[in-house]
């Protein structure tokens, strides 16, 4: 065991921050406010083309997609520093992590053609069309069906809660072609044909980040069906499962956190309960950072993820969960205008244990696969 | 970074697990709240286990996960400070070891040959005579425990030393929580299983399989953190392990025991081995109060 990082893995961090010093506007803190608005998704894709002219953007890719077969601790350390500072490649963090992978696994060569190279040049975005108002955490009863017709699918239905529909190129749908959990099927629809229709749910996590999308008619062709027919739930499972431990959220709850408790100093309040509080907070973060690492870990040893991926992801919300709670208690001034980058991080956290699978479902996860507890009954 | 196990570690624990398992067994008839291991002892003193810390292959990771396995058998010996605070003083401190903190009585006090002794700020080392020392018989703590009622002779430490002491003994408490968390767990874990109420098995109601799974959170956290501070002997990383698993053990105590329901109350069903000696380890040092200025002081100096 060695929990240090190698002088190569120091000297990529220190390129990486030297790389946002450099290129974060002076008022990034204000302008990260809103994840999915016009203006982040905009300053993300110059953000991200400056990325990929420094080799930053997709490290970990193979050379043959623009990267240069970096390993997981690489795509890891650039997760967190991104992160931390406030996610700045916006909504194209899913490209890098599990997007551009799964079409590389899955996809033709046209849709590899087709979309890879763009995603690598840090020009374009995409939205995840998986939940729906009657499907949430049970996503495998979705009813948004693709009829086959001939050589194309008619999509009818509806997406909701979908992050960065708004502004994306690209759809990552999942679709009905048959009953069950076998009948799902995923497709790779341009956001601007017709009969889609986006609508903003106006959400507490600020400007442009949740919608509904309607799929009225939608004609697409076969071609754009990614893997076989029904092959939805294999493929999203293993993306999934990029994505439980992609989102490195200790990182920035651990800058916050350090932030909150920068402030009490200044103000001589650091005492008492803020102080067991504080190292509650900073003991969930860093037990998630560990969880999440030793899941890196596996990836490089090519250790498909089991539970633990699972249990990385609740210890993450219990982070994120720990510093919210202590911020709310010991900082309140900051969430009232106070502090731009505090404040935005505290509209995202709520998101930790719902996003990309509810925390719920984890913990069933961990209850089955890790402790092997009796499964309920269905 | 690297959270595999080196070789040599991996060696070790594998021959710890395989002494371990000839103890996992609890006797059946009723033993009380204590149930020390004296051939556990034994075996581990013959095989010279309580010195691994100091074998550079070995090294204070394969302590930690020492101290951590033997704390999830039923059976109790002292280990944790042999093995993990007693190779960071360059004096010859003979087992077992025992911490009398602010004269309150302490576990394995009462055969202690030396006393680790924690006044206020103040840290020392005593090697008592058997008649300084009396058992508590009437402890509810499962482990035994004992009292200093002598006055031996304290060679105090210099406040390096003593911070160096009250770091180890911040691991030490760390390793030997998660492994009683752990047993804690895995011992309810069973009872949930076979236990049928409404026609099927308590494990099988969510509202328990979420408790459950919480907790096997908390105990993976702490054993990562324990690790960690086992691995870089930073005070910082120390503080954190302990804290963590202070905090983790309280709600784990209590929600093990609420859903073992009464069968969790009988000497009969080990439980209480493991929750009992958890709440003896949650004073340790200030309890999560004084890890937490421990936290306060090197993880957020620069804040």
């Amino acid at each position: 065991m060695d929990f240090n990082w190698t002088q190569e893995q120091q000297e990529f961090r220190s390129t990486v921050r030297t790389f946002l010093e450099a290129t974060l506007p002076n008022n990034w803190e204000a302008l990260a406010h809103g994840p999915g608005s016009e203006t982040q998704t905009n300053f993300s894709k110059q953000f991200c083309s400056a990325l990929s002219e420094a080799g930053l953007l997709v490290p970990h890719w193979p050379e043959h997609w623009g990267g240069r077969d970096a390993d997981p601790w690489t795509a890891f350390i650039l997760a967190e520093e991104m992160w931390a500072a406030g996610e700045p490649r916006g909504g194209q963090y899913m490209n890098v992590n599990w997007i551009g992978p799964t079409l590389m696994r899955f996809g033709t060569d046209a849709q590899q053609e087709r979309y890879i190279p763009p995603m690598a040049r840090g020009e374009t975005l995409w939205c995840q069309g998986f939940s729906e108002p009657e499907s949430g955490s049970d996503l495998a009863s979705l009813r948004t069906r693709a009829d086959r017709d001939g050589d194309r699918y008619l999509i009818n239905g509806q997406k909701i809660w979908t992050s960065y529909a708004g502004m994306a190129d690209t759809c990552f749908l999942l679709a009905r072609t048959a009953p069950g959990k076998g009948g799902i099927s995923i497709f790779l629809l341009p956001m601007d044909t017709p009969g889609i229709t986006v609508r903003q749910i106006p959400s507490i996590i600020g400007e442009g980040d949740i919608h509904e999308v309607f799929f009225d008619n939608v004609e697409v062709p076969a071609s754009a069906r990614l893997g076989e027919e029904g092959q939805a739930w294999e493929i999203v499972r293993i993306s999934l499962s990029l994505e439980r431990v992609g989102i490195p959220r200790f990182a920035l709850a651990s800058r916050m956190l350090h932030r909150a408790v920068g402030i009490l100093k200044k103000e001589g309040r650091f005492c008492g309960a803020a102080i067991e509080q504080a190292a509650k907070a900073h003991a969930a973060c860093e037990a998630s950072r560990l969880y999440s690492y030793s899941i890196i870990d596996q990836r490089c040893r090519d250790i498909q993820a089991g539970p633990e991926a699972s249990a990385a992801r609740f210890a993450t919300v219990n982070a994120e969960r720990s510093v919210g709670e202590f911020v709310v208690e010991h900082v309140p001034d900051a969430l009232a205008g106070g502090d731009p980058l505090l404040m935005a991080h505290h509209q995202r956290a709520i998101v930790a244990g719902i996003a990309s699978g509810a925390a719920e479902i984890q913990l069933n996860l961990i209850a089955t696969e890790l402790l092997e507890l009796p499964r309920e009954p269905r | 970074m690297d959270y595999s196990l080196n070789d040599d570690q991996a060696m070790i624990a594998d021959a710890l697990d395989k002494l371990a398992q000839q103890f996992e067994l609890k006797p059946t008839e009723e033993e009380g709240f204590v149930l020390f291991g004296a051939k556990l002892d034994e075996a581990l003193e013959d095989s010279q286990y309580f010195d691994i810390a100091a074998i550079p292959e070995m090294g204070t990771v394969s302590a930690a996960l020492a101290v951590e396995r033997l704390a999830r058998l039923p059976y109790t010996v002292e280990a944790a400070l042999s093995m993990l605070v007693r190779p960071q003083l360059d004096i010859e401190l003979p087992r077992p070891v025992a911490i009398v903190e602010n004269g309150r009585p302490g576990r394995f006090v009462d055969t202690a040959r030396t006393l680790i002794i924690i006044n206020g700020d103040e840290v020392g080392i005593a090697h008592p005579a058997a008649h300084e020392m009396e058992t508590v018989a009437e402890s509810i703590y499962a482990y035994p425990m004992g009292r200093l009622v002598g006055t031996p002779e304290v060679k105090w430490l210099s406040a390096e030393e003593a911070d160096k002491v009250r770091q180890w003994i911040r691991v030490a408490c760390a390793a030997e929580m998660a492994g009683l968390i752990q047993a804690a767990i895995d011992c309810t874990v069973e009872h949930l299983s076979v236990r049928k109420q409404f026609g099927r098995p308590l494990g099988s109601f969510q509202a328990l399989r979420h408790r459950m799974a919480e907790c096997a959170v908390l105990v993976g956290g702490v054993r990562w953190l324990t690790y960690k501070a086992a691995s870089t002997g930073d005070a910082g990383d120390a503080a954190l392990a302990a804290f963590h698993a202070q905090d983790s053990a309280t709600r784990v105590c209590y929600d093990m025991h609420q859903m073992m329901g009464a069968m969790g109350m009988t000497l009969e069903m080990p439980l209480h081995l493991w929750t009992y000696r958890m709440k003896a380890l949650l004073s340790e040092l200030g309890g999560r109060g004084g890890q937490a200025s421990a936290v306060a002081e090197h993880c957020f100096d620069a804040a």
